[in-house]
């Protein structure tokens, strides 16, 4: 139909009489006749076997895909659409075949004369152009939405309607001719509640024409003779119009004309509309799209020239993104919203749902969506009825589990700790605060996963076999650890090496291999817990590193949503005006080269900071080895319990004196970047804790070990519980305390110093610090982890209060998901890779005490391990595990060539990304080099649009017969220069092609 | 089916679910909707009572959230736009649906571009004006340089995705920040 009404009124100009003599009772067959045969059938019939023959504008373009025939055959934008648009989206015109086929017979006889007029191709298009139509009307005519809601002939309408002020527009600044605009949109909301043939509707003046569908081209031509005294090709006025107009707001038209090419370009691989040449479907899409739009400037909107680059500019993102919100029906109907859902029925249910959610779309759109998906799916199966049955089976199966899943989700969501309190955190400090206390949260539950595990494999096996303890209770305990403490389940002292077994008859329980195994797996899962994550953290804080940014565009754009509290929310403001004016006056001052006497100041202020910090670094970690080796006896020599307390007491002010003086570092190196400065600080801090912990580790592994008679490993176990718990204690302290000291000094003593921020790096650290603690101790002390879920959890809430109470949000803009990265590497690079290298010496060459703990008579921890294989071998059953242990774990071999091939894959994929590197940069530098294309073929089309207005000023006031040889020919220069602008910005500017392409729409208006 | 599409919200709120949210709409002014939704779909709550909600009350992009999310981009809602707003700005929602909100929240103009002007607002909504308007046509210029990935003096879709993916700390609409699930504990 629309594909009738189309190329009729293409030839309407011709035909501006006939209308008049028009019969409404005529049939099909007798319409064409008149067409065809009109007083200008020279030049009717000439255009068209012309263009189809040298132009492939309907033929030959379907078959080749790079668009020779709409760039040289531009003037009829209207049919051309048409023909390319093969596609058969749409299932309702074709279901009406007596349609179609009056639609076939008025051409037949009339084109009968002419064989390369191509009517087949014309009717085939039909289906599709509705299509079309729809999609232009949808994007570029607000105010026909509503009858877009239909979706049965929008195309016929929108062109028609498009054709109106395109061919009263001979004067460009009123395009959208008022008198003319009126009566059509009128028609259009009658025709609203007649579903089929709005085109024919559109004639509103004739009402009883509703019921006959069969002479809207005709009825088209009557009204185009009376409503438009210059009937001409629409496209040729189209070319026309906006060749003349030269407001800026014409280039915006043009820029979006010109980019517009890049949807086409983007879906037509995907497009499962196009069953004839789909890669020429698109591409002609935009063109027709665009000249529409030239033709019906929106009224009222300001930048009504924008509507188009909207869905010019979501094209990145694909046919989900790629259009503007049009109403639900419209989009959904749009050639977008048709490839939307034929990608959307072959998925899983669950997959659809997924892709249907992640739609920028409304609520009422997503419905439809799912609807008509659901529809075309049923359609679908309905053709293979076999399996449907089971898919629904599976579907109901899926559809239960999935419930269960949300149900068991929301369930752990709302136990999960502190949701609410973490909320309430970054509504009021900003993501920066939350990520310290998620990050207290993440390793909570390592802790509360390392206890379980050693609870159920360790502990409870060891609860099963009672010992009395007789050691006395006295409450110091809980400082010391000592004591009471040492006899049970807390130490490794307490555990036996017997194989533990209930009955005579019951399983066996090993407590050695048990132990062994049960500290060795928690760490092996720690460790691929934290690579993991600390991969996903890289990948997914991967910065291109050709780019350079100061990130004033990512200030702007990240502003912190979560901050919903009022004050926070000024508090914010302030601080990121502070921050740009910094930004800004670093800016201006980059241009200022220092002398050469401030650099080498700068410059060894650097130095001797590192200096002082190393040294003071050195000096605690040797203070702290002579008090440790002396503590043996000075422990000896005093008989209260409460002197094993010294060195962590003293291990515990380092911690908390250090970090607060290299803080004040920054008062005299100044660093130009705030996240250097960061960087340094937390350098230090940690090569502070990490050498103290180390120097420790030798301290226990080298002396107390091997000098100690007693049972060392508890001794160990003991001090690490001391450490830790001296630093919570010092933790609370310092926030109940100092903290709120800070506070009170902050604002009633000093008030310019004003409430401190929440240190985020120092109190990291401090976790970063127990937790390796926790590591090592957990192989000496398994209640450990335990112990550490109980400070955690009550730091938490220590910290929270102090936080609301004591500190005011950071008034710097955190890069706080780099920071975490850089945190969760330096929990996994020097501290877990630390404590699995101590345990590994402890393991391997440390000789078990000889008479405490369940490796006790061993010479070596690892002995365990090596009596159990020896155990296994007599076994045949288990010989598979022995050949693994043999020829894998305890090969040289079988490590020298792992290493090898590790090493290899390492260099591969490291030239990989040095590859991409450069590939990288190349893309970027293409995409520069497109952009400035775009812009000089913009200035060149505008200035050709400049020039043809000045050579033709008068031709549309010419007489009809006299356009008529001047018409195509104009309009396929524009048409060309604009195609020709799409195709050059859309492929490669290398290509050879273009340029000619280019320098024929320089040479055209020469001419 | 029904029960299918219900699921389909749920998995998008899933924190705060359905009903919860409906309640909430309700809430906010309950002379104007009715407990029974069914009979009257075509309610709409004025800018003034989405915008004093205690997630938008401070938020300087609360009219630009407001009419983003509005059928008319008036600001006044449905209860759809209002399940859609909170649907995107759950910390469920992906990255690419939030990109493409957040883009559109910048752009003030609606022309599907950032442009300088666009720019302009947004500073100034950010900086609450304490900038003059030289260190803000600055500032903009500076943006305009970083972010404009084909150099035509405004950002697109694709530069503003670009730069997305170049900051991690972008578009925290809630705690994007979080950590890796360690075992669903």
């Amino acid at each position: 139909m629309s594909a009738y009404r189309n190329s009729a009124y293409e030839e309407d100009p011709d035909y501006p009489d006939y209308s008049d003599s028009r019969n409404h009772t005529q049939g099909y067959l007798k319409t064409p006749g008149p067409l065809n045969n009109s007083d200008d059938s020279s030049t009717r019939s000439n255009p068209y076997p012309a263009e189809s023959r040298t132009s492939p504008d309907y033929l030959g373009s379907l078959a080749e895909p790079d668009y020779p025939g709409s760039w040289s055959n531009p003037d009829y934008p209207g049919t051309r659409s048409h023909p390319y648009s093969a596609g058969t989206d749409y299932p309702k015109p074709l279901s009406e075949p007596e349609y179609i086929g009056s639609q076939r017979n008025p051409y037949q006889p009339g084109s009968s004369g002419e064989p390369d007029y191509s009517q087949s191709q014309r009717n085939r298009d039909f289906p599709g152009s509705k299509g079309r139509g729809n999609y232009t009307g949808s994007r570029v005519n607000p105010d026909y939405l509503d009858s877009l809601g239909e979706p049965d002939y929008p195309g016929a309408q929108e062109n028609l309607n498009s054709s109106g002020p395109r061919a009263t527009s001979n004067h460009p600044g009123s395009r959208r001719n008022p008198e003319h605009a009126s009566p059509r949109v009128k028609a259009y909301i009658d025709s609203l509640a007649e579903p089929d043939y709005p085109g024919a509707e559109s004639q509103s003046n004739h009402p009883h024409f509703f019921g006959e569908p069969d002479y809207p081209g005709a009825e088209d031509y009557r009204n185009s003779t009376n409503f438009w005294g210059e009937p001409d090709y629409p496209g040729a006025e189209n070319g026309h119009d906006y060749g003349s107009s030269e407001d800026p707001e014409m280039a915006r038209q043009m820029l979006s004309r010109t980019s517009s090419v890049q949807p086409s370009f983007h879906h037509e691989g995907v497009s499962p509309l196009g069953i004839l040449g789909r890669e020429d479907v698109d591409y002609p899409e935009s063109i027709e799209m665009k000249s529409v739009g030239m033709a019906n400037p929106h009224p009222g909107a300001p930048g009504n020239g924008y509507v188009n680059p909207a869905y010019v500019g979501d094209d990145g993102l694909g046919p989900a993104y790629g259009d503007p919100p049009l109403s639900g029906h419209d989009w959904l109907s749009s050639p977008q919203g048709q490839k939307l859902i034929e990608s959307l029925i072959p998925m899983t249910s669950r997959d659809r749902i997924k892709a249907i959610r992640n739609q920028p779309r409304t609520m009422e759109e997503k419905r439809n969506l799912r609807k008509m998906v659901d529809k075309e799916k049923s359609k679908q199966s309905r053709r293979i009825l076999e399996l449907n049955c089971c898919a629904q089976c599976l579907n109901s199966i899926s559809l239960a589990y999935r419930r269960f899943k949300n149900n068991l989700s929301e369930l752990l969501d709302s136990i999960s700790l502190w949701q609410k309190t973490l909320k309430v955190i970054g509504g009021k400090f900003g993501t920066s605060v939350l990520s310290y206390f998620n990050f207290l949260r993440w390793l909570l539950k390592f802790n509360i996963f390392s206890f379980i595990v050693t609870f159920s494999f360790i502990i409870i096996p060891r609860l099963t076999v009672t010992q009395e303890n007789d050691l006395q209770f006295t409450g110091l305990e809980f400082l010391t650890g000592a004591g009471y403490f040492t006899n049970t389940v807390m130490y490794y002292g307490f555990y036996t090496n017997s194989t533990i077994r209930h009955g005579n008859s019951g399983a066996s329980y090993n407590m050695q291999l048990a132990y062994i195994f049960t500290i060795g797996g928690c760490l092996v899962v720690c460790f691929f817990s934290l690579l993991f994550s600390m991969a996903r953290y890289f990948r997914n804080n991967f910065i291109n590193p050709h780019i350079y940014s100061r990130g004033i565009a990512k200030l702007i754009f990240c502003w912190d949503f979560t901050v919903t509290h009022e004050s926070a929310v000024k508090l914010r403001q302030k601080n990121l005006s502070t921050e740009v004016r910094e930004n800004l006056s670093e800016i201006r001052q980059e241009n200022v080269k220092l002398t050469f006497s401030q650099q080498f100041i700068r410059f060894s202020a650097h130095v001797a900071a590192w200096v002082v910090s190393s040294g003071v670094a050195i000096t605690c970690c040797v203070a702290v080895y002579y008090l440790a080796e002396n503590n043996l006896q000075f422990l000896a020599n005093h008989s209260n319990p409460g002197a094993v307390l010294l060195l962590p007491f003293v291990v515990s002010c380092i911690n908390l004196v250090v970090p607060r003086f290299y803080s004040m570092f920054r008062l005299v190196e100044r660093y130009e970047m705030p996240r250097h400065e960061v960087y340094t600080l937390l350098i230090r801090n940690i090569f502070l804790k990490i050498s103290i912990i180390g120097i420790l580790c030798y301290y226990w592994l080298k002396i107390v070990a091997l000098n100690s008679e007693e049972c060392w490993e508890t001794l160990i176990g003991q001090e690490i519980y001391r450490l830790l718990l001296m630093d919570f204690v010092f933790s609370l302290a310092d926030s109940f305390l100092g903290e709120f000291l800070r506070r009170i000094i902050g604002t009633r003593l000093i008030t310019s110093l004003g409430l401190p921020e929440f240190d985020i790096a120092r109190n990291v650290l401090e976790l970063i610090y127990a937790q390796t603690l926790v590591w090592i101790g957990t192989f000496f002390c398994p209640l450990l982890p335990f112990i550490q879920m109980i400070t955690l959890f009550i730091m938490f809430y220590v910290k929270n209060i102090s936080l609301m109470m004591n500190f005011q949000p950071p008034s710097k803009a955190w890069r706080a998901s780099q920071m975490m990265t850089f945190f969760i590497f330096l929990l996994f690079f020097p501290s877990f890779t630390g404590v699995l290298c101590t345990l590994a010496i402890t393991i391997w060459r440390l000789k078990p005490s000889a008479d405490c703990g369940p490796f006790r008579g061993l010479s070596f921890f690892i002995e365990s391990i090596y009596s159990w294989i020896d155990t296994l071998n007599k076994r045949s059953s288990y010989r598979w595990v022995v050949w693994i242990y043999q020829n894998l774990i305890g090969s040289v071999h079988f490590f020298f060539i792992l290493t090898l091939i590790v090493l290899i894959i390492t260099y591969l994929y490291w030239q990989i990304t040095e590859g991409r590197k450069i590939m990288i940069r190349l893309l970027h530098e293409q995409i520069i080099n497109e952009g400035k294309d775009k812009m000089f073929l913009i200035d060149k089309l505008i200035k050709l649009q400049g020039m043809e207005k000045r050579a033709n000023p008068t031709s549309f006031t010419l007489e009809r017969r006299d356009l008529e040889p001047w018409g195509p020919l104009r309009v396929r220069q524009h048409d060309a220069a604009q195609v020709c602008i799409c195709a050059n910005i859309s492929s490669l500017v290398s290509n050879p092609d273009l340029r000619f392409r280019r320098s024929f729409q320089e040479d055209n208006p020469k001419a | 089916m029904e029960g299918e599409k219900e699921s389909v919200r749920m998995r998008v709120f899933r924190a705060g679910s359905c009903q919860q949210l409906f309640y909430r709409y309700q809430d906010l002014a309950p002379q104007l909707v009715p407990l029974d939704y069914t009979s009257c779909p075509d309610v709409k709550v004025p800018y003034e009572l989405i915008g004093s909600m205690p997630e938008l009350k401070d938020n300087p992009f609360r009219q630009r959230i407001a009419q983003v999310f509005s059928e008319d981009g008036d600001g006044h809602m449905t209860l759809d736009n209002f399940l859609d707003m909170f649907s995107v700005m759950s910390e469920m929602a992906p990255r690419d649906l939030k990109a493409y909100y957040a883009f559109k929240i910048y752009d003030f103009n609606n022309d599907d571009y950032i442009c300088a002007w666009d720019l302009e607002q947004t500073v100034t909504k950010l900086t609450r004006g304490e900038l003059s308007a030289e260190e803000v046509s600055l500032i903009c210029e500076k943006v305009l340089d970083e972010a404009d990935g084909d150099h035509d003096g405004r950002l697109s879709l694709e530069d503003f995705q670009n730069m997305i993916l170049r900051a991690p700390d972008f578009l925290r609409f809630t705690d994007s920040v979080k950590f890796p699930p360690f075992f669903h504990l």
